[in-house]
């Protein structure tokens, strides 16, 4: 065991490309032993790809990793667990038809007779009431995985690592899914690793529990390192600052507000809509209403799990509504699919564009005009290719879209062109309502810019368009209405006059305890 | 030196040309097969033997094109076996039993292929079931009601069938068909909107779904219609034959997929030509006809056809991280 207080783990200069982003800019990381080091940033800052480069799951393509002094190339994931690094995932890595005994043992199964086979029941048993004990759980060996609560399940990963004699822990979002109780089980546990002179990078969007259980922090984003600082002399509000951050004026594209007038009626009415999330790790909407009318932005800011997509989501029937109404030009509807939404009009650009928003192996022009078929084919269905040609080739034109041709397929795009892409096919769909999902997140800021400016135009040209967004600067910059979100509620709406980022981040980490 | 470079230059911008096709790989695989085969007995090429392989090939190949159209939709078909052969029973029994004409009795055959396809999508779309348990519950059901319906016996007197194995042009009319289907199967699938929305559901559903595509409808369309192909290929076994058998078709849903697979669909969905399937089918009869023609044991055609099939996986995996 190291001396505890000396450096485990060091990155330096680490730099990490995806086609068409950057995802890490030279970062230098350091982490301790007998420390929890906090790392933090928004959405595609790069704290993912980080940790899975430490682990081996990615390698850098510059800067290098000393682990204990010595420099270290990872291969695999089995390979930096040879050198005491383990990763929990976010997502519960169990099988979940196991006892809670083979789990722990999984990665070096015990044999009795060496060569034979046999399972050494008995050393299973020990090796995992060792180090449940070890944590403080008392947990039935035997009991299969798929009884235990989530929270359960992620203490026994941890118990795993401990099992495979990790120095190192990386916690990816640990308690995404916890209830606050187990949240508090799961913090005991961290302290306890910390005084066995575990070395732990916990990742988490959730500021409030950084300022709980961690020693340093470190702020990421947009792939940059930004700071570490000793928590002991930082606060909450300096740590999302830091987070947030900002970017040089230019970047953003101002549009004059546009003023509602008094006489107008609204495109769109949510009253009270309440949801059941569809995914394990949804966020539940409560009672969000709100207006949105034509020629407008509206934008919708909060932090992770604030449940803005899941708003999106609900609006073209991807969520399910259990409570409130939806009001299209003033009559009820009922929204059940993407399908219905798209009869009103109403177009999702979804966040996660390679899963929900193309389908990567297709042409570009297939996935333009995907959306808008039935008025591309003839009366017997039967593509129009010309046609499809031609306006594939009007919007790549329009949108600046960079490919090497209509007929190339769109996993060859840059995350950009990508994004310009799905632009395109909600558009020739003729939409009244746009909902963009995070536009510019995860792109580089070259296509930032060009996106927003599409934006812009879109809400001058008398779409309305809901904006949801944790980049605060471009909501302040493009929308006329904030609404804010908090934990699925909403916190805040706000017309777009005078308002200053600071009170815009207070009211977004309105949650935190001050 | 210049014009020393151009030329290969220009071969392999032809050549990488050529091999972005998906028609490619199976395209070589058959040609090298048939080329190999022509070398290997003298009686390949004849006429007779060439008519004997189309005649195989057909019913094999379009049960393939049912097949392939729902692995590229991302799912997975175990009836055609069962659907072919209760297709086949059904429009002999109208014939024959209830003493209908041919035309009456193919409708009625078709008629159930689209049938047992329609309960397939129903499963998948409204019940949730996974598609190969689905099928997998059509395959065993299906084959059921075909005992049933024959009392495990084979229904003779199918001599107006013969129309199927006529000539046309020198050709047999069933060898017609599956040119004909094959042909449509393509431009269905390539030039349509439900070709570009079967690809888009097997290439990513999810997306598929958020883009407004119905892929409930496409899918309880795309299996009727495979059911309809299974009908055919089932008319042309009574054809052939001139017997309903009722063990006809057993194991069929195993060389459909094989089939497929060695036409270039990828079993993960999206991938593949349409046409590819017939080539795949072509081939699989082809290894059968030339082990028979050479006079190898027969039992060793499964042998020869298995380690095709293994071969052109792995061909068509290569570079892929892992797979299940």
């Amino acid at each position: 065991m190291p001396a505890s207080g000396a450096v485990v783990l060091e990155a330096r200069g680490i730099v990490k490309k995806f086609p068409g982003v950057v995802a890490l800019k030279k970062v230098d990381f350091n982490l301790r032993s007998g420390e929890v080091h906090a790392l933090v940033g928004q959405n595609g800052a790069g704290k993912s790809t980080f940790v899975k480069i430490v682990n081996g799951i990615l390698r850098p393509d510059e800067g290098e990793i000393r682990v204990f002094g010595k420099k270290v190339f990872f291969k695999s994931p089995a390979d930096a667990k040879r050198h005491g690094i383990t990763l929990v995932h976010q997502e519960i890595t169990l099988v979940p038809h196991m006892s809670v005994a083979e789990n722990i043992s999984l990665a070096r199964i015990p044999t009795k007779i060496k060569g034979f086979g046999l399972l050494d029941k008995k050393f299973m048993e020990e090796l995992a009431t060792k180090v449940l004990d070890e944590l403080g759980l008392h947990l039935n060996p035997w009991i299969k995985v798929k009884e235990l609560s989530v929270g359960e399940q992620q203490l026994v990963q941890i118990a795993r690592a401990l099992a495979e004699n990790a120095n190192i822990i990386c916690l990816d979002e640990p308690t995404s899914a916890l209830t606050p109780a187990e949240v508090e089980r799961l913090f005991e546990v961290i302290n306890v690793l910390r005084r066995q002179g575990k070395a732990i990078i916990f990742i988490t969007h959730h500021i409030d529990e950084v300022f709980r259980i961690a020693d340093r922090v470190t702020i990421l984003r947009d792939g940059h390192k930004i700071a570490t600082l000793p928590i002991s002399e930082t606060d909450p509000q300096e740590v999302i600052k830091l987070m947030l951050g900002r970017e040089p004026e230019q970047f953003y594209i101002r549009r004059r507000a546009h003023r509602v007038e008094e006489k107008q009626k609204p495109i769109l009415v949510v009253k009270n809509l309440s949801t059941q999330p569809a995914k394990a790790r949804g966020v539940r909407l409560k009672d969000i209403s709100f207006e949105l009318y034509p020629n407008e932005i509206l934008g919708v800011v909060g932090l992770l799990g604030s449940g803005k997509t899941e708003l999106g989501k609900a609006l073209i029937g991807m969520e399910k509504v259990v409570k409130g109404e939806i009001l299209f030009k003033g009559r009820r509807v009922r929204i059940k699919s993407p399908i219905d939404a798209l009869k009103l009009g109403i177009f999702y650009l979804p966040e996660d564009r390679q899963k929900e928003g193309l389908v990567l192996l297709m042409r570009v022009r297939e996935n333009i005009v995907i959306s808008s078929l039935k008025n591309i084919v003839n009366i017997l269905g039967v593509r129009r290719i010309n046609l499809e040609k031609k306006i594939a080739s009007e919007w790549v034109r329009k949108l600046n879209i960079v490919t090497p041709s209509i007929d190339a397929k769109v996993m060859n795009l840059s995350g950009g062109n990508q994004q310009k892409v799905v632009v395109a096919k909600a558009l020739q769909v003729r939409p009244q309502i746009l909902i963009f999902d995070e536009p510019t997140m995860g792109i580089d800021v070259g296509a930032k810019v060009e996106i927003r400016k599409i934006i812009a135009d879109l809400a001058n040209k008398g779409y309305s368009i809901i904006l949801l967004s944790s980049d605060i600067d471009e909501v302040l910059a493009l929308a006329d209405r904030i609404l804010v979100l908090s934990k699925g509620v909403k916190v805040a709406s706000l017309i777009n006059e005078g308002i200053t980022r600071d009170e815009l981040m207070r009211l977004m980490s309105q949650s935190i305890p001050p | 030196m210049r014009v020393v470079r151009e030329r290969p230059n220009k071969l392999r911008g032809v050549w990488s040309k050529l091999s972005s096709y998906d028609e490619f790989k199976p395209f070589i695989a058959l040609l090298a097969l048939f080329v190999g085969s022509a070398i290997l007995s003298p009686h390949f090429l004849s006429s007779y033997n060439q008519r004997i392989l189309l005649l195989q090939t057909a019913p094999l190949a379009l049960l393939a094109l049912g097949e392939s159209m729902i692995i590229l939709m991302g799912s997975i078909d175990l009836s055609p076996g069962s659907a072919m052969a209760l297709a086949g029973t059904v429009a002999a029994i109208a014939h024959t039993t209830w003493g209908h004409p041919l035309s009456v009795a193919i409708l009625a055959g078709l008629a159930t292929g689209a049938l047992v396809g329609i309960i397939n999508g129903l499963m998948v779309t409204k019940a949730k079931i996974p598609s190969f348990v689905a099928t997998l519950a059509t395959l065993v059901a299906g084959r059921g009601m075909v005992l049933i319906l024959t009392g495990g016996q084979p229904i003779v007197g199918l001599s107006k069938f013969r129309i199927f194995t006529s000539d046309i042009l020198t050709v047999p009319l069933m060898v017609w068909l599956f040119i004909i289907f094959a042909i449509f199967n393509f431009f269905l699938l390539k030039y349509t909107k439900i070709g570009v929305e079967v690809y888009a559901i097997g290439g990513n559903e999810e997306a598929a779904r958020y883009s407004g595509i119905n892929a409930d409808l496409v899918k309880l369309g795309v299996f009727a219609l495979a059911g309809i192909y299974y009908a055919i290929a089932g008319l042309m076994m009574d054809a052939r034959l001139e017997v309903a058998y009722p063990w006809t078709g057993w194991g069929y849903e195993l060389d459909a997929i094989a089939a497929s697979v060695l036409g270039g669909i990828q079993l993960t969905g999206g991938v593949g030509s349409p046409i590819g399937p017939v080539m795949g089918a072509y081939m699989l009869t082809l290894i059968t006809n030339i082990l028979i023609l050479l006079g190898v044991n027969p039992y060793y055609q499964w042998v020869v056809k298995g380690m095709v099939l293994a071969i052109a996986a792995t061909a068509l995996t290569r570079g892929l991280r892992y797979v299940k």
